[in-house]
């Protein structure tokens, strides 16, 4: 998990931050199928899949496959570990923009 | 767009608010929508059973044309809700499907129960018991569905809605027909009517 005051970097990328905030919205045990997600984000298949890959090497995403053949699917659900990690990056990043208009500076 | 690329803090939270309102858009069955189709079937339905049994000395009950009304009505609300959730429900799996199957096939089995039962009963009760069982038992029927629903999913505004149902449909019990079919139309309906709006409010506010 990220220190802080930084900005866990797995999250800390526009596609991955969609992904994560997006399943983030679903309950705790509920998961959404990769075509519904790649609809909502509106990403290629394979840039989908290589953000996702690192999102579940973090352990914030896992990924379950069901049936077989042209009946398959594949679901994706955030770990509890992912609810945790977006939790504290949104603190950071609130954190970090309500020091910057404190201090009058630009939040980069 | 580089999906790799580096964001400023400013940005981040543009996409993060962005990905949310989006989300939630999509994946959030419009409860505002839901409560404001039930509460319009209601104050409308009863509200016209209500005019046709409104002044009748003996009682009769209501028309067949408001009662037709009615049916219409509800037909027309179930349909817009199955719409609204199954959009919003494309592609989700889980505990929340698995609850709304619960929840729903309650909600149906407990009018299947009323349909049957007010019609077994008709010729050996009084008009009022009738009255009570046909018209404030959908009422209490659906605060429980309600009450379930709170229970399995932890929505609060629907615990709230639940208990006041079943309030609104035991208070008929000492009411005549004609003030059953009134009480139910503002207070089953017009509950509806406000959760709407105060469930907009919440979500405008991000609750």
């Amino acid at each position: 998990m990220a220190a802080e005051t930084e900005l866990d970097p797995v999250i800390h990328a526009p596609a991955r931050l969609r992904i994560a905030v997006t399943l983030a919205t679903l309950r705790d045990e509920d998961s959404l199928s990769f075509s519904r997600l790649q609809e909502l984000l509106g990403l290629t298949a394979g840039n989908l899949i290589t953000h996702l890959r690192k999102l579940e090497d973090a352990g914030y995403v896992t990924t379950v496959k069901a049936g077989r053949g042209v009946t398959s699917r594949t679901s994706v659900r955030l770990s509890p570990q992912g609810r945790r990690a977006l939790d504290s990056y949104t603190a950071v990043l609130r954190q970090l923009l309500d020091s910057a208009s404190t201090n009058g500076t630009s939040p980069h | 767009m580089l999906e790799d690329q580096d964001m400023s803090v400013r940005e981040a939270a543009a996409f993060a608010q962005d990905a949310r309102a989006r989300a939630r858009k999509e994946l959030v069955i419009s409860t505002p929508l839901v409560y404001m189709a039930w509460g319009m079937v209601w104050l409308i339905g009863y509200g016209a059973m209500w005019l046709s049994v409104r002044g009748q000395h003996p009682y009769t009950g209501p028309s067949g044309v408001a009662i037709a009304a009615v049916f219409v009505l509800a037909g027309f609300a179930i349909a817009a809700v199955l719409v609204i959730a199954h959009k919003a429900v494309a592609g989700i799996d889980g505990q929340s499907v698995r609850h709304r199957r619960i929840i729903g096939s309650t909600w149906a089995i407990g009018y299947l129960i009323l349909l049957i039962v007010a019609p077994a009963v008709s010729s050996s009760v009084s008009t009022r018991t009738l009255a009570f069982i046909s018209f404030a038992g959908p009422v209490a029927l659906v605060g429980l569905t309600y009450i379930l629903a709170a229970a399995l999913g932890r929505y609060w505004s629907a615990l709230a809605l639940g208990v006041w149902l079943v309030i609104v449909g035991t208070s008929c019990a000492w009411l005549a027909p004609a003030t059953i079919l009134a009480t139910c139309a503002l207070g089953g309906g017009g509950a509806f009517l406000l959760m709407a709006v105060i469930e907009t409010r919440l979500r405008a506010h991000g609750s």
